[in-house]
């Protein structure tokens, strides 16, 4: 008698195929999610429409391992006359009212941050643009993650810029 | 037709009749025996759940003694897996005719017990779930393996051979699984014919299925060397006193061989009893086993002079205060009971009245399994109890994790044997045949 | 903007904007900014140094405190991460000893008092505000005043503005201020100079100038007077190649080991071993001034051979003593600690100081111009007055500030008891301790990490207390305290820190006190005077002069430890943490015994004894501890309470030993914590003398060796320098996060110290001490065993450990020889709040991960960074790890082995140099500098 094994290893096939592609697409949108923010800040209206310089309100960006993020004063100072009307500048201005930090969501988050060691300073100094990891922040309404900031992604750029992929440089 | 032909015939059938009743009806002991084994196995799973949840800390390993039980089973176990090849393989090609009765079970064994060592890397990881990191593959990490390290030979090793075996083992039950499938019906034939892979034992398929028998015996036999011989590097590539010495790879393969022979024969024993298999598997056939078991623990005992000869004769000293430290320490006691189990009894063997005495063989079995089961771990534990700097000395005694974390392995090989007496061929049909034909 | 208003933003907003790198891993979390931004210098990745004073032990190093910004529990704020020498500071310079560093643990300590408290008639606490305090303490005194009893308050050792502050403050409400309790009073010592030199004070003993230091029982090494300056100064004087150090003890300590001869003297001994010195000096006319013949008279003479029999010195060690001290240039005697600490312990006191006065005493050597600040603390005599007048139910309302007498006081003179009779005790404390528990009232005082103030170490040098943090709870400081209470006012609306100021710019004018705030110390001088000895006083004594009949009895010796000082510290869970150097015992209370007690009594380490004494008594598990002589029986203070104390009733001091106990096996046996595997080096080639090294031959590698471009980060320990004092442990442990793990894991031999002080004993006379830590080999063992590239070989030299990639197989400890890697056997973390303290540098490694010593990587990297900013390479000396920074005696140096002028690089190419187990060919960057001979043949 004659056993055919074909069939049995198509649908195997498909079955694990099908499995793949459903596990992947869950992942990529696990990562692609960006979180809610208390105030929809756009940087889109910031930069573009009021033309404002990244370095306005991330001051120690070039000082600093962190870019820093614009404490209230800071937009206050404009948001005291500009656009008071507007229902997300009075929640702005609410927080500020009963001296509240803004709790903003994190959109940049390295994975398994606490074992790296990254700086804006250097990056800065090495005259990258913010635009060359952040994306194109200047038509963003929401802020969104652009690249993964996964360490193959780190590792291409310092390969092909040829600079230290020593791991003691990033790794703590 | 001729009348010896009748009763060759009569007694392939007969033959065919007791291997498949030996399949058939599950003896309630059977079924309690099967419980036992995969209820320790799952402990030996929580166990593990346990240990990566809460860390290694639960169990006993510390500073300085980082290895303990994990890499002795891991030892032992891989130990185990020689026999089957050794016997199956190497045995074969030498035309070792008396083999043919051992070999489908001793194969059975490798396959499980390279199954059961393969956890022990796993489960002796401080972070198990990254074990895929030694597995060289491309990753976004753009990251390597260390193709220095004697860990990421072992993973090779240990899956070459998971692979070679395992097909070995299949190759040579296609035949019998033609045979099975003739005998049952249902959805236990479906998956008989299939994995049959439409066997018709026409001449043609004979002439290549011997070729490639013959094909995976020579491949599989260096294996029997180089496999433990990688695994005794883990040790001998270190620079620690009692681990760093040249003598460790044929040491180490000859003591795989030795506790291989020795759980064959522990398994084998047994099985013969309760399937009645005294009329194919007989005296004659233990009588030759036991004489591999003798040379084998001759090697070892040799070894074990050459060990503490080396040590004295190089003048290092570390290596001495270490040796004398393994004959007087803190485990000497572990140490003089190996010696016992490894060297003392086995020569008993001389005598060939013992090597036929059946019930002596079973004990002696199990002596020499324990024997080399402590030979590793004193090996592991007593070179790293008492290294380089006085400071650190320290010693180590196992936890419960460990304890369970082994019954465990032992549940698990066993649980997979016992399936294995019941749903494949325990003897195989087609060799026992050719062997009752000539 | 001041420090102040600063600190007051951060404390409105109590957040910053920085993303700290030590972030809980969590899916969404949030990155909070500032309401207000603080002045420019502050933002992430670059720490604010404030500039203080350490209050961990009456010497008053100079603290530089390193305040991180970062994130906890969602709050970002300002946290003292690491306690720091001040550097070129006249008494520490920069170095800072195990129990200083530990200052930051009390600071974040669980048992920190939250708020003021106040017991109610069934003697339950109830929570008040601090204006019903002053309100409540009124009252009290309205109380006493009527039943026309004694206010009194008792402090520890205060000096400086807050001590005027309290004498107005006692004047003012007739409080009667008791002389400052301290357990070390050295009453003997300030009672003998009185006698001798008319200068009730204990003067500096400056080490470094002396080429011959005779020291008696002093354990100035380790808790006299000064420690971490006497240690940096005996680190000079080891330079002097004709320094020689003689010490006597009938115990053995830490700083008898230090000495180039350890002598062992029978217990009360001195006298007779200082009369005989004194005598065979002038015999031999050796002495620099002469004495008058009636006086010289009045001192016992004795023989050679009596001294010996007497003293239980070998006659040729006293010959030899006596020749190297008549040959001494400026020879300088310190007689303190045990020796002075029993009946004969004024005589000894006041011999030394006439055998000081004989060998020509000069302010060089013993300054009695900048005499240590003593003069507020009392003795034993008025701690017995004190009970006695508790006895009588004379005091009323009764302040306990900052000192635990209840603790400390031996058990059978039960403070206690005597404490509740007074009508109401206020206790002032930063922690709970047994005192303030038994108080009516518990105020909480703010760590000094937290408040203002200032101190003045020794006559000329003032030193100041600055907050690096704000108050964490609802604690006040002692000044602001009586500063409400003076001007009963409630809303503690007048700061202390005003008052202070003013105080300080009176005293030393605008720019010296801004020089203060800014350098955290300043000298002034001090008006010379001539030192004159007062023959007559000192006849007068000498003509009743005891001698003591030395019988040789049990005795238990009571002796302060370098973990616990008087048994402050010993709460301080790093503290126990770290190992006892002498005995290696970390956790728990211990007895230790002579070799030959043992063997007379059968005992084994950790078999449990029954200590009797009179009618006191306590159980003790033994641990034997070589060198210690026969009869003498050792406990530390604060490990073990003191069962029964007597004094010297004209001096006041506390005897250190009991006599005649009687030891008892219960049959009993403890597991101790003891991390060392032998004391014995077995000749294993970690210290240079025992086998000579064979240097690593030069010739052909067989494999290609490691590239170093630009830097092979490296290291030079001074074997000669090291104490053993374990500094650099503790500096390591709280620089890099390291887990705490505790006892149980101790018991296990798991103990996770990245460096560690290795003792060894040599042929029974000596213990050496090796600093241990990854030797970042060139060859390292445990590179090529790891599978996955998380151990290997950067272009720095470094042996770098990649924490995320580790997977845990544990070969690489296997591999190496030194054990200088550690593995996380479990999550440890500190519990709350001492989670405060983690360094953001650096992460917090979690289970299943190898970890080891980084020569501190995250300094290395921001030296880079700055170096790389004005684009030049790392210069000599800017990266120091926190090992280095913090040894007192400067015995580690760190540098680039590949710039030839590096210190770094000529001392390891020095000819003492020598690398731990090379004959194991591993390389390593550390280099060890072997003692030199001299000090063996001594």
């Amino acid at each position: 008698m004659k056993i055919r094994i074909a069939p049995y290893f198509i649908i195997i096939y498909v079955l694990a195929f099908i499995i793949f592609v459903i596990l992947i697409s869950y992942f990529w949108q696990k990562n692609r999610k960006t979180p809610e923010q208390p105030i929809n800040f756009s940087h889109q209206i910031h930069v573009s429409k009021v033309g404002l310089p990244c370095t306005h309100c991330h001051t120690t960006v070039e000082k600093s391992t962190a870019a820093g993020i614009p404490s209230v004063e800071t937009c206050m100072t404009c948001h005291k006359a500009v656009k008071k009307e507007s229902p997300e500048i009075q929640k702005l201005t609410k927080y500020w009212e009963n001296k509240q930090p803004v709790p903003w969501q994190r959109v940049y988050r390295l994975p398994a941050r606490k074992y790296v060691y990254f700086s804006h300073k250097r990056h800065i100094k090495a005259n990258l643009e913010c635009v060359n990891c952040h994306g194109n922040v200047e038509i963003m309404s929401i802020i969104k993650r652009v690249p993964k900031l996964e360490m193959g992604w780190c590792m291409s750029c310092h390969k092909a810029k040829n600079v230290s992929i020593d791991c003691a440089t990033c790794h703590k | 037709m001729k009348p010896e032909n009748m009763k060759e015939l009569e007694y392939n059938s007969i033959l065919e009749q007791d291997i498949l009743d030996a399949m058939r009806k599950p003896h309630p002991i059977y079924w309690l025996a099967l419980f036992i084994c995969a209820s320790f196995f799952v402990l030996g799973m929580i166990t593990w759940v346990i240990q990566m949840l809460k860390g290694m800390g639960i169990a006993g390993i510390n500073n300085p003694v980082g290895w303990g039980v994990y890499i002795t089973d891991f030892v032992f176990w891989v130990g185990i897996a020689h026999s089957g090849t050794l016997i199956s393989a190497v045995l074969f090609l030498f035309r070792a005719k008396f083999r043919n009765v051992f070999n489908r079970s001793a194969e059975a064994m490798t396959v499980f017990a390279v199954m059961t060592a393969g956890l022990f890397p796993l489960i002796h990881l401080g972070r198990s779930w990254l074990f895929y990191w030694l597995f060289p593959y491309p990753n976004q990490r753009q990251l390597w393996v260390n193709f220095q390290s004697p860990l990421v030979w072992d993973v090779f090793a240990v899956s070459t051979y998971f692979t070679i075996s395992a097909i070995f083992w299949y190759v040579g039950m296609v035949p019998d699984l033609a045979i099975i499938r003739r005998f049952t019906s249902g959805i236990r034939k479906k998956i008989y014919s299939f994995f049959s892979l439409g066997w018709t034992g026409s001449l043609k398929q004979w002439r290549h299925y011997t070729r490639l028998y013959m094909f995976l015996a020579a491949f599989a036999t260096p294996l029997v060397i180089s496999v433990h011989s990688v695994v005794s590097w883990d040790f001998a590539m270190s620079i620690i006193p009692g681990w760093h010495t040249t003598i460790f790879a044929p040491y180490f393969v000859a003591g795989a061989i030795f506790s291989g022979t020795a759980m064959v024969l522990t398994l084998i024993i047994p099985m013969r009893k309760i399937f009645r298999m005294e009329k194919y598997i007989t005296v004659d056939h233990f009588d030759k086993i036991s004489k591999i078991l003798l040379f084998t623990s001759l090697i070892v005992a040799y070894s074990y002079v050459v060990e503490f000869a080396l040590a004295f004769y190089g003048g290092h000293k570390f290596e001495e205060s270490h040796f004398l430290y393994r004959l007087l320490g803190d485990y000497r006691y572990l140490y003089w009971l190996m010696v016992l189990c490894n060297v003392i009894l086995p020569f008993t063997l001389f005598v060939g009245k013992l090597r036929r005495n059946i019930p002596y063989l079973f004990v002696l079995s199990l002596f020499v399994n324990v024997g080399m089961w402590l030979e590793r771990f004193v090996i592991i534990v007593s070179s790293l109890a008492k290294d380089f700097d006085p400071y650190n000395w320290g010693i180590y005694i196992p936890r419960w994790p460990e304890v369970f974390i082994t019954l465990g392995s032992f549940g698990m090989f066993f649980t997979f044997f016992l399936i294995f007496t019941k749903v494949l061929p325990i003897l195989s049909l087609t060799e026992i045949k050719e062997e009752a034909a000539e | 903007m001041d420090r102040r208003n600063f600190l007051k933003i951060l404390g409105i907003t109590s957040s910053t904007a920085m993303l700290s790198s030590c972030g809980v891993d969590k899916a969404n979390e949030k990155i909070i900014p500032y309401v207000i931004p603080p002045d420019e210098e502050v933002y992430p990745g670059k720490p604010l140094y404030v500039s203080t004073t350490c209050t961990e032990c009456p010497a008053n190093c100079g603290l530089q405190v390193k305040v991180n910004e970062k994130l906890y529990h969602e709050q970002r704020s300002l946290y003292p991460t690491k306690l720091e020498g001040i550097p070129n500071h006249p008494i520490n310079r920069g170095g800072l000893c195990a129990r200083g560093q530990a200052g930051l643990f009390r600071l974040y300590h669980p048992e920190r008092i939250k708020r003021p408290m106040v017991r109610d008639e069934q003697g339950n606490w109830l929570i008040i505000t601090w204006s019903e305090v002053v309100t409540r303490i009124q009252d009290e005194l309205q109380k006493t005043r009527r039943l026309g009893k004694i206010n009194t308050y008792l402090s520890n050792h205060t000096n400086g503005t807050i001590s005027q502050l309290k004498n107005q403050f006692c004047q003012e409400y007739g409080f009667e201020r008791l002389p400052d309790f301290e357990l070390f009073s050295h009453a003997n010592i300030k009672k003998a100079n009185q006698l001798v030199f008319n200068k009730q004070v204990i003067p500096q003993y400056r080490i470094a100038k002396t080429d011959f230091l005779l020291s008696l029982g002093a354990d100035i090494l380790e808790t006299f007077v000064s420690p971490v300056e006497h240690t940096y100064h005996f680190s000079i004087a080891k330079k002097n190649q004709h320094f020689r150090w003689y010490h006597l003890e009938p115990h053995v300590s830490l700083t008898g080991v230090q000495a180039d001869h350890r002598i062992v003297i029978y217990p009360e001994s001195e006298i007779i071993f200082l009369s005989y010195l004194i005598q065979t000096l002038f015999r031999e006319s050796h002495q620099k001034r002469n004495l008058p013949f009636k006086l010289l008279r009045s001192i016992p003479t004795y023989s050679l051979e009596e001294t010996a029999q007497q003293t239980g010195i070998y006659q040729q060690d006293l010959q030899k003593l006596v020749g190297e001290l008549s040959k001494a240039e400026n020879p300088l005697i310190i007689s303190g600690g045990i020796s002075t600490a029993h009946a004969y312990g004024l005589e000894v006191a006041v011999l030394t100081a006439l055998l000081q006065w004989i060998l020509g005493i000069t302010s060089e050597v013993v300054n009695f111009i900048n005499a240590r600040n003593y003069e507020n603390i009392g003795t034993f005599l008025d701690i017995n007055n004190l009970l006695h007048r508790l006895d009588q139910n004379e005091i009323g309302v009764f302040f306990l500030s900052k000192c635990d007498p209840a603790g400390q006081l031996p058990v059978d003179w039960q403070f206690l008891e005597k404490l509740k009779k007074a009508s109401f005790s206020i206790g002032l404390a930063d922690c709970l301790n047994a005192t303030v528990r038994a108080c009516n009232m518990i105020l909480p005082l703010s760590h000094t990490l937290e408040s203002w103030g200032d101190a003045q170490p020794f006559d000329g040098l003032h030193s100041i207390f600055q907050p690096a943090i704000e108050p964490q709870y609802d604690s006040k400081t002692e000044g602001d305290i009586l500063l409400s209470l003076l001007n009963n006012n409630s809303e503690f609306s007048l700061y202390y820190k005003d008052y202070l100021f003013n105080n300080l710019k009176s005293r030393f004018g605008e720019t010296n006190t801004s020089k203060l705030l800014q350098n955290g110390f300043i000298r002034t001088a001090v008006p010379e005077s001539e030192l004159s000895i007062n023959l007559n006083q000192v006849y007068q004594f000498l003509k009743n002069f005891r001698i003591p009949q030395v019988k040789r009895t049990e005795l238990l010796v009571f002796a302060p430890s370098i973990r616990g000082y008087d048994g402050r510290s010993t709460d301080l869970v790093l503290l126990n943490e770290i190992p006892d150097p002498l005995t290696t015992i970390s956790y728990g209370a211990w007895l230790s015994v002579s070799e030959e007690t043992a063997t007379r009594m059968s005992l084994k380490d950790g078999d449990e004894v029954e200590v009797r004494i009179a009618d006191e008594r306590t159980k003790l598990p033994v641990k034997k501890q070589k060198l210690l002589p026969e009869n003498v029986n050792l406990v530390q203070y604060g490990v073990v309470r003191l069962l029964s104390g007597s004094y010297d009733k004209r001096s006041g001091e506390l005897f250190w030993f009991i006599k005649d106990i009687i030891l008892s096996k219960t049959g009993n046996h403890v597991k101790l914590p003891v991390l060392s595997g032998s004391m014995d080096e077995n000749g294993r080639g970690i210290l240079p003398h025992v086998n000579e090294h064979a240097h690593e031959k030069e010739g052909k590698p067989w494999y290609p060796e490691h590239e170093h471009e630009n830097y092979r980060w490296g290291m030079a320990i001074d074997l000669e320098s090291c104490i053993g004092c374990n500094a650099c442990s503790a500096a390591c442990y709280v620089e890099n996060n390291i887990p705490i793990v505790g006892r149980k894991e101790h018991l296990l031999g798991r103990e996770m110290s990245w460096i560690r002080i290795q003792p060894y004993v040599q042929d029974n006379e000596s213990i050496e001490f090796v600093p241990m830590m990854c030797q970042h080999c060139d060859n390292a063992p445990c590179e090529p065993v790891c599978p996955v590239y998380a151990a290997y070989h950067n272009p720095e030299g470094l042996n770098v450990q990649v924490y995320n990639r580790c997977v845990g197989t544990r070969y690489c400890a296997n591999n190496c020889p030194y054990k200088a890697r550690r593995f996380n056997w479990f999550d440890h973390r500190l519990p709350e709040p001492l989670d405060k303290m983690y360094n953001p540098d650096i992460s917090i490694r979690d289970r299943g991960i190898m970890e080891k010593c980084t020569f501190c990587i995250q300094r290395i990297r921001a030296a880079k960074d700055k170096a790389k900013d004005d684009n030049r390479l790392v210069q000599e000396g800017e990266v120091i790890p926190a090992c280095a920074q913090t040894c007192p005696t400067k015995a580690i140096t760190f540098g680039n082995l590949e710039d030839k002028n590096s210190k770094a690089y000529k001392l390891a190419h020095s000819e003492q140099a020598y690398r731990a187990l090379e004959e194991l060919g591993t390389k390593p960057a550390v280099n060890y500098l072997g003692k030199k001979r001299e000090h063996y043949e001594a």
